[in-house]
C-alpha cells in the first residue's frame, strides 16, 4: 500500500523507533559515525530494521539521518556512497511489509540569521540527498528532528523540487512548546501545510506524556494528519537513558488517538519492544478524522497573526514618495530599513509591507537582503510587495513563515504568473480589484473582479482564507464620489465572498489640507464596513488610535485592556482638530546645551535640542561648530583613559539622533543635496560573525559625517571589492575577531589589491595587532573605534 | 536545569572596558537594566560527557578517538586521567535580542552583549560546580576551551558532535569553527584523582593578549 493510501485508511500508521540508541546497544563505539552504519555494520542495521518490522512498523526510516554532504565531510564518504546501501538494507528488511522513507535530519550548521549557512545552500544540500534517495527507490521522505523552521522549509522545497514523493515534516520542541530557536508548532503547521507537506509532526526531545499540549496546538493550525515520535521519556541531562518503560510508553501513546494523531512511532531510547507494545495498545483503533478549520492567518517562524480582528500593515518600508528611504536603498543601507521596521512594530504594526522597488537597483537582490535582515530583528510577518514575479519568487523562497504577496489583480497574465508562486510557497495573496481596463468605477464591477481573482486562486489550490481583496482607495480630492464606491465594494466583498479585505488608506486625502483628519475618519468608516487589514503608517498616533477605538467599541478588545494599556497614562490630546497627527514632542524644559547632551550621551534629549539650535543656526554650523567638537571632546577623553567605551558609544548615539534631525531638515529643503563625503565601506570578514565592534565603528564614523556602506558580517572578499568599486570608496574598513578568520581578512585585502581598487584599507578587531595588520597588507590599523575615525580623517579629510 | 538570576555588575563593566570604580551611576543603572532584559531571554542549555583521556605526543586523545592537538592542554591536564567535556549556550534568542538592540541603540546593544558574555561565564561556573560533584575526591584544573593556548578552534565541530550538541542543546559550529548561537562555550574540565598544582587562568596564553580591552581597563576578562 502506498503511503498516501495508508493515510486514508481508518487505522493508525505505525512508524519505527530509535536508531542511534539501537546502534549503540549493538556496539557502535563513541566517536564512530552512525551515518556510516550501512557501510560499516550492515548486519546490525538489517537486524534493527527487521526487529522493527516484526514489531509492527509500517514505515522504516532508512539510516540516512545525517547523510548530508556537510556531515559526511569528516568521514571521507559521499552522499552517493551512503544513501543507496542504507536504503537497500531498509528495503531488504521491509520485505514488502513496510515502506521505506528517506530520513533527512538537520545539516548540523545553523542557517542565517543565527548561523551563517545560506538558505539556497541548504536547499542544495538537501536536494542532493533527495535525488539520491529517489534513485535508490524510497517510498516517501521524512524530514525530522528539526529545530529551525527555515531549515524545514529548505528540506521541504528540496523534496518538492526534486521528487513527487509524499513527505512527513517533523520538528523537535522543548517543554516550553518551542524549538531551540523559539519557533512554534503553530507557525510550523501554517507554514508547512502551505508548502505542501503531507504530514506534520513532532519527534525527539520530549516523551509521550508531553505530547498532548503540542498536538492540540498543531490541530488548531493544520488540517493535515499528525505524526508523533517521542523519546522514551525525558532524557537525563548528562548521560544516556530515558525515564519511561515500554509499557508506560505504549499507554501514553494510545491516549493520543483521542486527539486524532495519525502516525505513531518512537525516537531516542525506544526499541522494538516499545514499538511492539505500542502496536498492541493501538490495535483495532480507528483514528477519527476530526474536521478542523484553520482560520485566516499569517506568520513568521515565531509569531502567528490570525486575521481575527483589524491587523495593521505598516507601510513605511517603501521608497514611493520617501526620499530618505530611496537614499537608503541606493546606499545599500539595510540598517535604515530595519530601524523603520522596529519603529513600526513598536507603534503597533502587526505585519510589515516590504517594497524595495527602485529602477536604479537590483530589486530581487535587495529584496532578498532586506527580507533576511528583517527576519533577523522582527517577529512580524511580512507582506512582500512587488509587481515583478521574479522578485516575489526570490523573496518568497527566503521568507520564513507564511507571508502575504502584494499583489495580483484581475489581469489574466498577472494571475497566471503570480498565483502559482503563492501556492508553491504557501503564502496569502492580495488581489487588487482592477484589470487591464483600469479601476472600475462602480462597486459592482470591483466585486466582479474580486470574484474572478478568488475563483482563479481556488483553481490553483489556494485556500479561500488566504485571498485578501483590496478594493482600492482613490483620492477623494480628485474623485469625491469614489470613496463611497470603495467602501461599498469592500462591504460586498466581505459579505458576498466572505473574504478578508485590505486597503491602503492614506491615498484618500492626497491634495487636501489636514490629511490626518481625512485619513483617520476614512479608516474608521472602512473598518465599520469590514476592513481587516489597513495599510497605514502606524507611527501616526491618530491612525492607531482609530484602530484601538474600533476594537474597543466593537467589543473585540475584551475589558478594554489594549485601550487602557495604551492610554491610561497618556496625556493624549483628546482633540483631533488642529494639529492632529503631528507627533512632535514638546521641547523638554532642559537647560543643557546640545554639546553637553552629546558629551553626556543623552540620546533622548538630542533631537529637541538640535531642532532648537536649527532655529538660529545653519545646519552645517551645528555640525561643525557643535556636534563634531563635542564628539572630539569625548574622543580625546577616551584616548586619555578618562572616558570609557560605553560613554563613547552613548555620546555617538546622542550625536546620531542629532544628525537624523539635521538630515531630515536638509532633505526637506529643495535642492539642498550638498555633496556628501565619500563613503567608507565596512565589513566583518567572511567566516566571522562577531560584528558588534564593526557596528560601533560604524556609528562613530557616521557621526563624523562619513557615509558608511555597511556590508554586514560574514562578507565574501568579492562583495567587499564590488562595493568599494561601486561606491568609489576611498577607504575600506575590515573587522575580524577570531584568529581563524584573519585568513579571510588577508584574502580580502589581496583581492582589493589584485583588482586595483583605489582604496586604503583599515583593519581592526580583538586579535589584530599593528604588526599583523602591516603583514597582511593593510594601510592602517585601528586599535579602537576612535582610531578608525582618525584614520578616516587622514584618508578622506 | 541551570538558571542564572543575576549578573555581577562589576564584571559586566569590566567586559565593557570600564573600570568598575570609575563607572558613574547612570552607567551602572544601564548595566543593571540590560542584565534584567538579557536574563529574560537567556535559556541555558548544555550537555556533557565523561571521557577517559590519554596523553600522546601530539596532544590529548579523548575516549572515542578525538585528538585535541597541541602542547598547552597537555601540560594543563597533567595528572588527570579523566575529564568532563561540556558545552553550554544561552540560546538563539539572546543573539536576536542583541541584533534588535543594535538597530536602535548601540550603547544598549553593547551593554547587552557584555551582559551576555558575563551570563555565559556564570552558566559555565554553575555547570562546573555540578560536574565537580560527579567526580568525588578529585581535584580539577580550571576549565579549558578551544582557542586558549595552542588548542585550535578547529576542534569545536568534533567536540559538539561528541556531545550530540546540535540535538541536545541546539548548538552548532560554522564552517569557520565559530559557535552558533554566538554566546556559547565548549570546554574540557580535567579530573585528577590526587592533588594537582592549581594554576590560575592567565592572559599569557590568550589570543587577545596585547590588544585586550579588559587589560587596557586595568583588569582582565574575569575568566579565572
Amino acid at each position: 500500500m502506498e503511503f498516501r493510501e495508508l493515510l486514508k485508511a481508518p487505522g493508525p500508521v505505525i512508524l519505527d523507533g530509535g536508531m542511534g540508541t539501537m546502534l549503540q546497544a549493538k556496539g557502535l563505539k563513541l566517536g564512530e559515525h552512525p551515518e556510516l552504519a550501512a557501510l560499516d555494520h550492515p548486519d546490525w542495521l538489517l537486524e534493527i530494521h527487521r526487529a522493527y518490522v516484526e514489531a509492527g512498523t509500517q514505515i522504516l526510516c532508512a539510516s540516512t539521518f545525517g547523510a548530508n554532504r556537510e556531515k559526511l565531510k569528516r568521514t571521507g564518504k559521499t552522499v552517493e556512497e551512503v544513501i543507496p546501501p542504507s536504503v537497500a538494507i531498509a528495503r531488504e528488511a521491509a520485505a514488502g511489509k513496510a515502506l521505506v522513507a528517506l530520513d533527512l535530519g538537520p545539516i548540523g550548521q545553523l542557517l542565517e540569521p543565527t548561523g551563517t549557512l545560506d538558505f539556497e545552500t541548504a536547499v542544495d544540500i538537501f536536494a542532493q540527498q533527495v535525488r539520491c534517495g529517489v534513485k535508490a527507490g524510497v517510498d516517501l521522505v521524512k524530514i525530522e528532528t528539526m529545530t529551525d523552521l527555515q531549515e524545514c522549509r529548505a528540506a521541504l522545497l528540496a523534496v518538492k523540487e526534486n521528487s513527487a514523493l509524499p513527505v512527513i515534516v517533523s520538528l523537535t520542541y522543548e517543554e516550553r512548546g518551542r524549538t531551540f530557536l523559539g519557533h512554534s508548532p503553530a507557525c510550523a503547521a501554517l507554514t508547512l501545510e502551505g508548502m505542501g507537506a503531507d504530514v506534520i509532526g513532532i519527534n525527539c526531545s520530549l516523551g509521550p506524556r508531553e505530547m498532548p499540549g503540542l498536538v492540540r496546538e498543531l490541530t488548531k493550525w493544520t488540517t493535515l494528519p499528525i505524526s508523533v515520535k517521542p523519546n522514551a521519556g525525558l532524557p537525563d541531562p548528562g548521560g544516556a537513558g530515558y525515564d519511561i518503560t515500554a509499557d508506560q510508553f505504549a499507554e501514553a501513546m494510545a491516549q493520543l488517538t483521542e486527539l486524532g494523531v495519525k502516525c505513531y512511532g518512537g525516537c531516542c531510547g525506544t526499541t522494538p519492544e516499545y514499538i511492539a507494545k505500542m502496536c498492541t495498545a493501538l490495535e483495532g483503533r480507528t483514528i477519527k478524522g476530526v474536521p478542523r478549520h484553520v482560520p485566516a492567518a499569517v506568520c513568521s517562524p515565531t509569531r502567528v497573526v490570525p486575521i481575527d480582528r483589524v491587523r495593521v500593515i505598516g507601510e513605511r518600508i517603501n521608497p514611493t514618495g520617501k526620499k530618505r528611504m530611496k537614499e537608503a536603498l541606493l546606499r545599500d543601507d539595510v540598517d535604515f530599513m530595519l530601524s523603520q521596521a522596529l519603529e513600526q512594530t513598536q507603534a503597533g504594526a502587526d505585519i510589515l509591507d516590504v517594497n524595495v522597488g527602485l529602477p536604479e537597483i537590483d530589486e530581487a537582490a535587495m529584496m532578498v537582503k532586506v527580507v533576511k535582515a528583517l527576519q533577523g530583528v522582527t517577529d512580524a510577518p511580512l507582506q512582500l510587495d512587488s509587481t515583478r514575479p521574479e522578485v516575489l519568487e526570490k523573496a518568497l523562497r527566503v521568507c520564513c513563515g507564511k507571508a502575504i504577496v502584494n499583489s495580483v489583480n484581475g489581469d489574466e497574465e498577472t494571475l497566471d504568473a503570480i498565483l502559482p508562486l503563492v501556492k508553491k510557497y504557501g503564502a496569502a495573496v492580495v488581489g487588487l480589484t482592477l484589470d487591464k481596463n483600469g479601476i472600475p468605477k462602480t462597486a459592482l464591477d470591483r466585486l466582479d473582479i474580486a470574484r474572478r481573482i478568488l475563483n482563479r486562486a481556488l483553481n490553483y489550490g489556494i485556500r479561500r482564507e488566504d485571498v485578501y481583496i483590496d478594493c482600492l482607495t482613490l483620492t477623494v480630492s480628485a474623485e469625491q464620489a469614489a470613496a463611497s464606491q470603495t467602501l461599498e465594494a469592500l462591504s460586498r466583498v466581505k459579505k458576498e465572498l466572505g473574504l478578508k479585505t485590505v486597503l491602503g488608506v492614506s491615498n484618500i486625502s492626497f491634495g487636501l489640507p489636514a490629511r490626518s483628519l481625512v485619513n483617520q475618519n476614512f479608516l474608521m468608516m472602512a473598518m465599520t464596513r469590514g476592513l481587516d487589514l489597513p495599510i497605514i503608517n502606524p507611527n501616526l498616533e491618530p491612525m492607531m488610535a482609530a484602530v484601538r477605538c474600533y476594537h474597543l467599541l466593537t467589543n473585540i478588545d475584551a475589558d478594554a485592556r489594549d485601550y487602557i494599556s495604551a492610554y491610561a497614562d497618556a496625556a493624549v490630546s483628546t482633540s483631533i482638530t488642529a494639529g492632529a497627527g503631528q507627533t512632535q514632542s514638546a521641547a523638554p524644559a532642559g537647560e543643557r546645551t546640545l554639546e553637553q547632551i552629546v558629551v553626556a550621551g543623552l540620546k533622548g534629549e538630542a533631537p529637541a535640542a538640535t531642532r532648537k539650535l536649527l532655529e538660529t543656526m545653519d545646519s552645517m554650523e551645528v555640525v561643525d561648530g557643535v556636534l563634531i567638537p563635542a564628539l572630539d571632546k569625548v574622543g580625546a577623553g577616551f584616548e586619555a583613559g578618562r572616558v570609557f567605551l560605553p560613554q563613547l558609544i552613548q555620546a555617538a548615539g546622542a550625536a546620531q539622533a542629532a544628525f537624523e534631525v539635521i538630515r531630515e531638515v536638509l532633505s526637506a529643503q529643495p535642492g539642498a543635496d550638498s555633496a556628501p563625503k565619500a563613503p567608507i565601506v565596512l565589513a566583518t570578514v567572511k567566516g566571522d560573525i562577531h560584528d558588534i565592534g564593526k557596528n560601533i565603528v560604524k556609528v562613530l564614523l557616521e557621526n563624523y559625517g562619513y557615509p558608511v556602506i555597511d556590508l554586514g558580517k560574514d562578507v565574501e572578499p568579492a562583495a567587499v571589492a564590488e562595493a568599494a568599486k561601486k561606491h568609489a570608496a576611498p577607504l575600506v574598513g575590515l573587522s575580524a575577531l577570531m584568529t581563524t578568520t584573519l585568513g579571510s581578512m588577508e584574502q580580502t585585502i589581496r583581492l582589493l589589491r589584485e583588482e586595483h581598487v583605489p582604496c586604503k584599507v583599515v583593519v581592526g578587531g580583538a586579535v589584530l595587532t599593528a604588526g599583523y595588520a602591516q603583514k597582511i597588507g593593510a594601510d592602517f590599523y585601528a586599535k579602537d573605534a576612535k582610531e578608525s575615525v582618525d584614520v578616516a580623517r587622514r584618508v578622506i579629510g | 536545569m541551570i538558571a542564572v538570576t543575576q549578573l555581577n555588575t562589576d564584571e559586566v563593566l569590566r567586559y565593557m572596558g570600564c573600570p568598575p570604580d570609575r563607572a558613574h551611576g547612570a552607567l551602572r543603572e544601564q548595566v543593571e537594566d540590560c542584565a534584567g532584559e538579557l536574563l529574560g531571554a537567556v535559556r541555558p542549555r548544555w550537555s556533557w560527557r565523561a571521557v577517559e583521556i590519554a596523553f600522546e605526543a601530539g596532544g590529548i586523545r579523548l575516549e572515542g578517538g578525538l585528538l585535541l592537538p597541541g602542547q598547552d592542554l597537555k601540560s594543563h591536564l597533567a595528572g588527570c586521567g579523566r575529564a568532563a567535556v561540556f558545552c553550554a549556550t544561552l540560546g538563539a534568542e539572546v543573539d536576536a535580542l542583541i541584533r534588535r538592540a543594535e538597530r536602535q541603540d548601540m550603547a544598549r546593544a553593547f551593554t547587552l552583549d557584555c551582559c551576555a558574555s558575563a551570563a555565559v561565564e556564570a552558566v559555565c561556573d554553575r555547570i562546573e560546580t555540578e560536574l565537580q560533584e560527579k567526580f568525588p575526591g578529585c581535584s580539577f584544573p580550571f576549565r579549558y576551551s578551544p582557542g586558549y593556548g595552542d588548542l585550535p578552534l578547529e576542534v569545536q565541530g568534533p567536540l559538539l558532535e561528541l556531545l550530540d550538541a546540535p540535538r541536545r542543546a541546539g548548538l552548532c559550529a560554522t564552517q569557520t569553527h565559530l559557535l552558533t548561537p554566538r554566546k556559547s562555550v565548549t570546554a574540557i574540565l580535567g579530573a585528577a584523582d590526587g592533588e594537582i598544582e592549581r594554576t590560575k587562568r592567565s592572559c599569557l596564553g590568550c589570543p587577545a593578549q596585547g590588544s585586550c580591552q579588559y587589560r587596557k581597563a586595568g583588569g582582565h576578562c574575569g575568566i579565572s
